[in-house]
């Protein structure tokens, strides 16, 4: 039986305490630096001990409210992958975010996929690879890497990203057994973006909160229309429901497939509230929420990708579809 | 694992049946049992896969299932043992809806009445909780919500239907509109106004009117699928004794206010265990089609995976209000989120069915006038027939999700009042 979602460890004082220490880090460096010396005061390696549900949900959701841009991810990627790796020596590894659902590399194909920052001391990255039905990991040096990867531009030019883009030679000569940790490491950075989305989501509803309680039309604010109301509770209900699946999914761990498809809905629910929460802030923000100087155009393009990171929403939506018409069973994702 | 039957309820000394049953402290044992119970009980096998021509039929035929199901004691948890219960609590009913459900099997359609009118008759009326309530357990009658009234609706407290003080009695004078279940309960719950015309939610009180009462008229009003689902109710100078009185005289808007709280926790988890049931079912449909060499609309994997990701949010939210509500604490506005996943997850549900049954849903011959009877023979020896008629009637019935128990707008209105505290909208 899965248990209750609220029964986890932190309690109140102790979460509003952390929180506002990461929130102060965070916000100041957006790039993460100083956040491994934080976590380190506050004992993070005990706290996540001891509730690493409540531990990381805090983390990245706060990672999320400052739209911060560090590598924190990647801890979380490879503390599941470390298991099934020899010892990293001196070096720095980093993993491999393919794009589309996160499925293994295919031997032979190109690479499609995005590093959460640059290669500069970064001696190996983890590729998995689908090798007859398995997956197994690559590391791949970094520098053949380097030879195909850009910064990302586009829609979220601050995240600081790398799009890796093409072949690298002979990817299945050196693999080695996952043992499923790739399954897990996606799973594990499924409930992280999770949590890191609904942060961003919390923001840009208490941008638009704030603006539409302040902004005056017709001689009232604006806040007070019908019109404007509903697209703010609509928001609120998507973010508070991406909060729930989240939290169950958290519950699920000893679930027989370990809460892989829990993982999957959160991250899911989590890319599908982004949508709905931009679209009406969007809106309620007026011109202003189009323009460079407010704040808001950051948090949409930031929630979008990171929607698409592991999985985008609707990748994820047709393919939990496609399992169910196969035949899967319709997993009652939670018990009372 | 043995069953409940037989569970204890032998009179207590003072002649009271008062004992819990075994199963009322161990909610897992009772989800076990439970489950097993239905999936190997050859009763209950003729309710799978059934569809009626009418509420009426459905309702006559699930007061069986409910029968069956208290004989066995399942449906008598989450019941205190004074109102025909065998003790539990709210996640008694709703491990049973989602038993029920997984197996296949319906939720008795006089459960989503149930689930809003037990609760405040047992809290605020003990006596007609212990004359009537087991009674309904048993199948053998249930209950009409009567609220809306012509010009009241969404603004309820604008009702008007009059109940007058008459030494032991209330006489009820007005009309109900929209009475859930109006057309075949036995006993209607309603608010009414004992206060002056002026007093809104200040002077209303709740009661109990049995529908053979002199003096009241249902008038059955039929859903644009032709069922029966509602009335519309007049009352004539009824006479109903003060004793039926749910809550004091003037405590109408609290008693509603505590009945909305279950209508909120444990009839969203109902509608989703039942949909989730339904998708299931919906699945096996579409798949007999694509083995058949029909060719699916290219979309239908994304629109399953989009109604079964709306429906796990809505049971991971619902989840944690039926607990809350099972520790006691008071379910408050934050639960009008959980009314708006359930509208949107029952109206994505029945939209994925009529797309992907497409020209079926719209014109399929099954049900039409003159079909005729080798076409329907073929149709029962496929096992299909009446299930696209079956998504046609409740595709009507998941509109009134957005409508009935609070419309789509008073919930957001809720949300941006209480929980997000927006400014308030001005009267023009």
């Amino acid at each position: 039986m899965i248990s209750s979602p609220s029964e986890t460890g932190l309690d109140a004082a102790t979460a509003e305490l952390l929180a506002g220490s990461l929130r102060e880090v965070l916000t100041t460096n957006l790039d993460g630096s100083g956040l491994g010396s934080v976590l380190e005061e506050l004992g993070w390696d005990e706290v996540l001990a001891d509730d690493r549900a409540g531990a990381t949900t805090l983390l990245f959701v706060e990672h999320g409210r400052a739209l911060a841009a560090s590598r924190v991810l990647d801890d979380v990627l490879l503390a599941e992958l470390a298991p099934s790796l020899p010892a990293p020596g001196a070096g720095t590894r980093v993993p491999f975010y393919p794009l589309g659902t996160a499925a293994p590399v295919t031997p032979g194909a190109p690479l499609a996929g995005l590093l959460l920052g640059g290669l500069d001391g970064v001696t190996e990255v983890v590729v998995p690879v689908a090798l007859d039905g398995r997956v197994e990991l690559a590391l791949v040096p970094a520098g053949l890497v380097t030879a195909i990867a850009r910064p990302a531009g586009g829609f979220d030019p601050a995240s600081r990203w790398l799009v890796v883009e093409g072949a690298v030679d002979g990817l299945a000569e050196h693999t080695l057994p996952d043992g499923g940790a790739w399954e897990r490491a996606v799973a594990a950075g499924r409930l992280a973006l999770a949590a890191e989305i609904i942060g961003v989501c919390a923001a840009a509803l208490a941008i638009a909160v704030e603006h539409t309680s302040a902004r005056v039309q017709y001689g009232r604010q604006i806040a007070t229309f019908q019109a404007v109301r509903h697209r703010l509770s609509e928001a609120h209900v998507a973010t508070e429901s991406a909060r729930s699946v989240l939290a169950v999914a958290w519950a699920a761990q000893d679930h027989p497939d370990g809460g892989v498809g829990a993982a999957r809905l959160a991250k899911l629910r989590a890319g599908w509230a982004q949508a709905e929460v931009m679209r009406h802030a969007l809106q309620v923000c007026g011109a202003m929420g189009l323009s460079l100087e407010h704040q808001l155009h950051r948090h949409v393009s930031r929630a979008a990708a990171l929607d698409a990171l592991l999985g985008g929403h609707r990748a994820l939506t047709e393919q939990l579809g496609t399992e169910l018409l196969a035949g899967a069973d319709f997993d009652r994702v939670v018990e009372i | 694992m043995t069953g409940p039957v037989g569970a204890p309820t032998l009179a207590g000394p003072a002649g009271e049946a008062c004992a819990d049953g075994p199963f009322a402290e161990d909610l897992d044992a009772y989800r076990l049992a439970l489950r097993d119970h239905l999936r190997a009980e050859r009763a209950l096998q003729r309710f799978r896969n059934r569809r009626y021509p009418s509420t009426e039929a459905r309702m006559a035929d699930h007061a069986g299932l409910e029968r069956l199901l208290y004989d066995g004691g399942w449906n008598r948890y989450g019941w205190p043992s004074a109102a025909g219960g065998l003790g539990g609590d709210e996640r008694h009913r709703a491990v049973l809806y989602d038993e029920l459900a997984a197996a296949g099997l319906p939720v008795p359609g006089q459960h989503m009445l149930l689930e809003t009118l037990g609760p405040p008759v047992v809290r605020f009326a003990q006596d007609l909780a212990a004359a009537h309530l087991p009674a309904y357990l048993r199948g053998e009658e249930w209950w009409g919500q009567g609220f809306s009234e012509p010009e009241a609706g969404s603004d309820l407290a604008s009702l008007r239907c009059r109940a007058r003080r008459d030494g032991d009695t209330y006489v009820v004078t007005g009309q109900k509109l929209w009475t859930s279940h109006g057309a075949t309960a036995t006993r209607l719950v309603c608010l009414v106004r004992t206060g002056t015309p002026e007093s809104r939610h200040r002077g209303l009180s709740m009661i109990m009117i049995d529908v053979d009462a002199a003096g009241v008229t249902i008038r059955p009003v039929a859903m644009a699928n032709g069922d029966n689902e509602l009335a519309e109710v007049f009352f004539d100078d009824v006479v109903v004794p003060a004793s039926r009185l749910i809550g004091a005289e003037g405590q109408g808007w609290a008693v509603a206010m505590y009945l909305l709280q279950f209508e909120r926790a444990m009839y969203a988890w109902l509608s989703a265990a039942e949909a989730l049931r339904r998708l299931r079912e919906l699945r096996g449909q579409l798949a007999a089609r694509a083995a058949a060499g029909r060719t699916l609309p290219a979309d239908a994997a994304a629109r399953l995976g989009e109604a079964y990701a709306h429906l796990a949010a809505l049971r991971a939210r619902s989840a944690d209000t039926v607990r809350r509500l099972a520790a006691g604490d008071t379910v408050g506005p934050e639960a009008s989120v959980d009314k708006v996943l359930l509208a949107t997850a029952e109206i994505c549900l029945h939209d994925t069915a009529r797309d992907l049954l497409s020209d079926e849903f719209l014109f399929a011959a099954e049900d039409a006038p003159g079909v005729t009877a080798p076409a329907a023979a073929a149709a029962v020896a496929a096992g299909c027939f009446g299930e696209v008629a079956q998504w046609r009637t409740d595709w009507w019935f998941s509109r009134s999700a957005t409508i009935l128990g609070g419309s789509a707008e008073v919930q957001r209105t809720i949300l941006a009042d209480h929980v997000l505290g927006l400014p308030k909208e001005t009267k023009r």
